[in-house]
């Protein structure tokens, strides 16, 4: 009963550790929770004791205009836009304000009233007052400017926020032949914007949460009011507000913590940096979860066929897309399949193959030393190396590893007789085959899936194979991405749905979105 | 313990679900032990009859099923016979399903020890099995209907391409003639035909998971078309390419069709393991949906949670799996278990359906 009562007593230790973190987070809270006062002496010395440590605030004291009212700018070195504040916060209140000042009937010697300032000398369009110390740090370190006045007791905070961001570039992870050459940045307002330009966007609903408990990031959920199903949107906030993590770097963390079992070796949240796949997922009916700080947007719910789709099957015309489809689909087969069929071939059932095949092949293993499976996973272990490998790499020098390591080593490895020649094709063309995967953590499922069926096949020849495609298949079945199954459309049968699947039907003939997401307009076009 | 709304299939899922439990060991066997009565060319004409047979008794038990909406047999049985014979019925019926599924995943060991495995262990073979089994019921009946969604296109497909690919032995006068002995040896193989149609049985339990019950009679009449269309193809093509006296030499007849052409030119020369791959997802088929379905009686009958009913079950199927000794041994135990269905389904349902009406007529 031991390590039942140590199991109980972690629980209660973490339960503590989770209060205690709670009271941290009110205490701090209630501290900085200082209002103002009016007293600029009191409250600067309020404000530099919070934050006025750090190096890249600023605190920069002058005079309003020559009225001699001590006034102070606080802002972030870097993060705030200085050509604002010195054009249109400073020069306004130092040297346009003498004119203006004077003409005004309210003015007094020796005060400003803050109507003044913000109506007629500060020429910033977004302007917010807060009256205690808490909001003021928050705002002023994410990159505004904040105007603290002697005789005010609100503080005035400017919107000066200049984000470090990059230009908008193609997306590496996903290119296209054809499509738009646009791709998300790491900031959100930016990413936001990306999927408004798309048209008249009354519908596009962007609904704002913050998660890291000690972060606060940004994170928004973006769906169509009128076609997203409203249990659908529901089920993702109630899961985002679940998240209870310090801090989420990155969308990967995101999705992890809302998958619906993380067991799974399947990836049950897509992400993307294309504008142009989450608009068309916004479009079907989904939802889409972006997070500040990262061009990943999360698309939600997947199912298994979407992981085998590009935009571009919509952009190029119906029949070349629908035959790149169905290759696709080969390609999944061959790289979760490969390597254990040949297995099973050379090792079980060489009768099943064509007897001069059976006899070439059985040839080139004369005087390979290893049993099938040891011969398959020495070439598989080493291809997916080489693949982690040039994965770090810089661009020239990965290319160079290509040829030595698939060239060289695999050329050397048959003239060594440690493998056949032909287990070298069926690697390559797996290896090959996973490539053509359009979403890359698809294509990791498939490759750590076929060891396991590699295994089955070593055990049970093709049988273990069969075996292997039903538990994988049970597997699947039994699993849900917010509430959809995740194998539909395949099953179960539905014959609109199935229009966009294996085949994509030309564009006059699907007419509804898909029924499996429940929309509320299901109608795409009549 | 009513059903829960989330648990519902749909039609085409019932469809598929009763298609996949009929379609098993039959198809390897049923020319064999159908040509074995009649003797003569005539059988695809017993194996209809056959199916028109299993079409009448899927229509009744269906008519039963829905008397009582929303309740399985397990639950209804006791409103109409009373309590203590409606349990027996239902533990008959569940004995029965695992029963079944035992004789099946021994069938599966069998053939697949034969042809694909010579040297495995039975043992080996039946328990990864048997484990993926428990491992997609534990999910429940909507898993089972997807997986069975997933498995039927592939069999339909893999099956009309492999014998078609026969065609090229198959001689039209070793089916002829048609009826040259008459009507009598037809009749002999009836038994022996309506035997490989075991499955509407399942309508038993499958009407209370239908989001839309009143199109059970559609899915049982469909549902046994199907597999009628697939045992007469098969009967044909194996007598057509075997001839009478060959079906009858073989044990597995049509596997030995799939063994004796090959197709110079493709990859692939002969095609018995496609054959097998189909087989043994069907084999899967049967053996899921009837240990779920014992196990679904065990739990409604002693009002349980299901998942110990299904661990519970498991070293029993094995232990019946393994009993017989050898494959004539399995052929017998299979010839019983038809026997006891032709009693359970052939004459139960219809005298349920009576008592029922008369009771509901009283009431």
């Amino acid at each position: 009963m031991k390590w039942w009562k140590s199991k109980i007593k972690q629980k209660l230790d973490f339960e503590n550790q989770k209060e205690n973190a709670l009271k941290y987070a009110e205490e701090s809270s209630n501290e900085s929770s200082n209002q103002f006062t009016g007293d600029y002496t009191v409250d600067l010395e309020l404000v530099r004791k919070e934050i006025g440590h750090n190096w890249d605030v600023q605190f920069r004291e002058f005079q309003i205009g020559n009225t001699g009212v001590h006034a102070v700018i606080i802002f972030v070195n870097g993060l705030s836009d200085k050509e604002l504040i010195n054009n249109h916060i400073m020069k306004s209140l130092m040297l346009s304000f003498s004119e203006k000042s004077y003409d005004d009937p309210s003015f007094v010697k020796g005060a400003v009233s803050k109507e003044l300032i913000k109506n007629q000398v500060l020429s910033i369009s977004e302007l917010t007052e807060v009256y205690d110390l808490k909001g003021l740090v928050s705002k002023v370190l994410t990159g505004s400017t904040a105007l603290l006045v002697d005789g005010m007791s609100t503080v005035l905070i400017l919107g000066t926020t200049k984000g470090k961001s990059r230009n908008i570039e193609e997306p590496v992870s996903e290119a296209l032949v054809r499509g738009p050459r646009v791709g998300f940045t790491e900031t959100l307002s930016d990413n936001t914007a990306l999927l408004r330009q798309h048209g008249d966007t009354r519908n596009l609903s962007i609904i704002n949460f913050q998660v890291g408990r000690r972060t606060k990031k940004e994170l928004v959920i973006v769906y169509m009011q009128e076609i997203a199903d409203p249990n659908l949107v529901e089920e993702v906030k109630k899961r985002i507000k679940k998240i209870n993590i310090d801090d989420v770097p990155e969308s990967g963390y995101v999705e992890q913590l809302i998958e619906d079992n993380y067991l799974s070796p399947f990836t049950q949240v897509q992400n993307t940096e294309r504008p142009d796949r989450v608009f068309g997922a916004l479009m079907e009916g989904r939802v889409a979860v972006l997070l500040d700080g990262t061009p990943f947007a999360l698309i939600v719910p997947v199912t298994f066929s979407m992981l085998l789709q590009s935009p571009e099957d919509y952009y190029e015309r119906w029949l070349p897309s629908s035959l790149i489809r169905l290759l696709r689909y080969l390609a999944a087969a061959i790289s979760l399949l490969g390597p254990s069929l040949y297995i099973s071939f050379v090792s079980f059932h060489q009768g099943l193959i064509p007897t001069k095949l059976a006899f070439s092949m059985m040839g080139t293993r004369e005087g390979v030393p290893f049993p099938a499976i040891i011969e398959a996973l020495i070439m598989e272990v080493a291809i997916e190396i080489l693949r982690e490998a040039g994965l770090r790499l810089p661009k020239p020098i990965g290319a160079t590893m290509g040829i030595v390591g698939g060239l060289v080593i695999g050329e050397a490895a048959v003239q060594a007789g440690i493998v056949s020649p032909i287990m070298v094709i069926v690697v390559a063309l797996t290896a090959i085959s996973s490539f053509a995967i359009p979403q890359y953590s698809a294509g990791i499922t498939l490759r750590m899936l076929r060891f396991g069926a590699m295994f089955f096949a070593t055990m049970f020849g093709l049988y273990g194979v069969v075996l292997f495609f039903l538990f994988l298949c049970s597997h699947l079945v039994k699993l849900k991405s917010f509430g959809v199954p995740y194998v539909s459309p395949t099953v179960p049968y539905r014959a609109s749905d199935w229009k966009d699947f294996m085949v994509r039907m030309p564009l006059m003939m699907m007419k509804r979105r898909p029924k499996m997401l429940h929309t509320k307009d299901s109608i795409r076009k009549d | 313990m009513l059903i829960s709304s989330n648990d519902k299939i749909t039609t085409s899922q019932a469809l598929v679900i009763l298609v996949n439990y009929i379609l098993a060991t039959g198809i390897l066997t049923l020319p064999r032990t159908s040509v074995e009565q009649v003797k003569t060319p005539d059988v695809w004409i017993s194996v209809f009859l056959g199916g028109l047979i299993a079409m009448i008794v899927g229509v009744i038990i269906v008519k039963l099923s829905q008397q009582f909406p929303e309740k399985t047999f397990y639950q209804y049985s006791q409103d109409i016979v009373g309590k203590w014979m409606g349990r027996v019925l239902s533990l008959l019926i569940i004995v029965y399903f695992f029963t079944i599924s035992a004789f099946e995943v021994r069938t599966m060991a069998e053939v697949t020890g034969l042809f694909l495995l010579e040297g495995t262990p039975t043992w080996a073979i039946i328990m990864p099995f048997m484990w993926v089994g428990l491992y997609l019921i534990i999910g429940g009946v909507n898993p089972i209907a997807r997986l069975f969604e997933i498995i039927f296109p592939i069999t339909i497909v893999i099956f009309l391409i492999v014998t078609f690919m026969s065609l090229g032995i198959f001689e039209i006068d070793n089916v002829r003639p048609v009826l040259g002995l008459g009507m009598l040896p037809v009749l002999k193989g009836i038994k022996t035909a309506t035997l490989a149609f075991l499955g509407p049985e399942i309508m038993l339990l499958i009407v209370a998971f239908m989001k839309k019950p009143d199109k059970a009679v559609k899915v049982v009449l469909v549902g046994l078309s199907i597999p009628l269309i697939f045992y007469v193809i098969t009967v044909v093509m194996v007598i057509g390419a075997l001839s009478i006296d060959g079906v009858v030499m073989k044990t597995w007849p049509t596997l030995e069709l799939m063994r004796s052409f090959e197709i110079p030119g493709l990859i692939f020369e002969r095609f018995e393991s496609f054959l097998l791959v189909i087989w043994i997802m069907q084999i899967f088929a049967t053996f899921t949906i009837t240990f779920y379905a014992a196990s679904l009686g065990l739990a409604q009958l002693f009002k349980k949670n299901i998942h110990p009913f299904m661990y519970g079950l498991l070293p029993i199927i094995y232990i019946i799996a393994m009993i017989p000794k050898n494959i004539n041994d399995l052929f017998k135990f299979g010839d019983m278990i038809g026997n006891i269905a032709l009693f359970l389904f052939g004459v139960l349902p219809l005298m349920l359906l009576l008592i029922s009406k008369l009771k509901g007529r009283k009431v």
